[in-house]
């Protein structure tokens, strides 16, 4: 076995690909530096993705907390908070001869990605 | 089995994943440790075989495109090998004994990279066919109970699929090229053809293969992947018009599998056993001289900086 006279650090690899999307973890590597981690992390984990950002965190930097503990546990129903729990919407707008709609559909009407809404195109219908 | 033993192979049985911090038996360690360490090793010296054609590659696109393979199989061996390192901490193991372990002959590696790429149609049936088979391993390793590994594999998959188009482009031109060139492609598909059979492994399976099934490290035998390899591939093989050397291959319909001559599990088993290859020698002390060389520029980089944190 070689001699430990001088050891690499592990390093932990986060990437953000665009500006709109969080810092995510794509893996580690073992570097002497923090500069060489950031050369080794652009060549083993951009070689195609690009990216607008890249970390490096020392990975006994990292606290960790995962599922065994309990410490991430649910034990409660969460559908009040999600959108799952509102599954009748749809049947109740349709009392009013209306439909659900999503956030989805706003955002992308905002945005103008659907040329026109429905609305619009029955209102210069009538 | 000790109660911990017991729960730990419930857990996985009923799909659960294990990570590097997770208490695990020392015969799974032992099993992760053989079974990465290994493929880690592979990918690098993969490497060898079609880094020798980067000088010689035909056109200035051949040229980058081998060449970003070869860094690809580079870069796949780090990730895994960092999978290992974690594995192997405990053991007192650190990359340097990994790498050193390639030239001291204590880790083995795969069949197919001892062999000689001669032509470039030899580099094209590595791409395709070498790489064809170790994608059909990979891919039915997705699906393993060790966490870490499977990450590191579903981002070495996405860059095979990109191995994958590139060997079939360089096949698919020697297939349409002139007969000389065909002729060139028929020669290295007799070359690689029993390699590739015997790059799944033996036919029954073998007891440290049973123990991860038991484990879920893996979930497919040697036979059910070159059956699926024989699947996919033969046809292909065929469609381009080359003849596969073996006059026993068929499909059995009655058996819903190939049949085919066995590949010589005798000479093939030396040359990954005892690094006999035409070509172990040569890139094994390559390997040796790359390590050992650049040791002093690893060691100036660790004195010169202090730690962070």
């Amino acid at each position: 076995m070689t001699e430990k006279t001088w050891q690499y650090e592990e390093y932990e690899v986060f990437l953000r690909r665009s500006h709109q999307e969080p810092q995510v973890h794509v893996g580690s590597l073992l570097a002497p530096s923090p500069d060489v981690a950031l050369i080794l992390a652009r060549e083993n984990f951009m070689r195609r993705d690009p990216a607008v950002s890249i970390w490096v965190v020392p990975s006994k930097q990292v606290t960790e907390a995962t599922g065994e503990s309990g410490f991430l546990s649910r034990e409660m129903d969460r559908k009040y908070r999600e959108v799952a729990g509102y599954t009748e919407n749809g049947r109740l707008w349709r009392m009013f001869k209306e439909k659900a709609i999503t956030l989805e559909e706003i955002v992308a009407y905002v945005e103008g990605r659907n040329q026109e809404s429905k609305r619009e195109r029955r209102a210069e219908r009538g | 089995m000790d109660h911990r033993t017991e729960e730990f192979v419930e857990r996985i049985r009923r799909g659960g994943k294990v990570e590097a911090t997770d208490w695990m038996p020392d015969e799974y360690r032992k099993l992760l440790i053989k079974l990465i360490h290994m493929h880690a090793v592979s990918e690098i010296m993969g490497a060898y075989p079609e880094k020798e054609w980067v000088p010689k590659a035909p056109t200035l696109r051949r040229k980058l495109a081998i060449m970003a393979k070869v860094q690809d199989e580079m870069g796949h061996g780090q990730l895994l090998l960092r999978v290992v390192e974690d594995l192997a901490a405990p053991l007192g193991k650190t990359r340097e004994d990994l790498i050193a372990d390639i030239y001291t002959g204590k880790v083995k590696f795969h069949n197919v990279f001892h062999m000689e790429a001669r032509t470039w149609a030899d580099a094209g049936v590595i791409g395709w066919l070498v790489d064809g088979a170790a994608i059909i391993n990979q891919a039915a390793l997705l699906e393993t109970s060790y966490a870490p590994y499977a990450r590191v594999l579903k981002r070495i998959c996405a860059e095979e699929s990109f191995h994958m188009q590139h060997g079939e482009n360089i096949i698919l031109a020697l297939a349409m090229g002139t007969k000389q060139q065909r002729q060139m492609l028929q020669e290295a598909l007799n070359y690689w053809w029993e390699s590739l059979l015997f790059f799944f492994g033996p036919k029954e399976v073998t007891p440290a293969a049973e123990r991860m099934l038991y484990y879920r490290i893996r979930t497919k035998t040697n036979e059910e992947l070159r059956q699926k390899f024989l699947d996919k591939y033969v046809p292909r093989i065929q469609s381009l018009g080359l003849t596969i050397p073996d006059e026993q291959l068929r499909y059995d319909r009655e058996r819903k599998a190939w049949v085919y001559s066995e590949p010589d599990w005798d000479k093939f088993g030396r040359i990954v056993r005892e690094n006999r290859g035409p070509k172990s020698r040569e890139r094994m002390e390559l390997r040796r001289s790359a390590h050992e060389e650049q040791r002093w520029v690893r060691e100036a980089m660790a004195r010169s900086h202090l730690p962070a944190g």
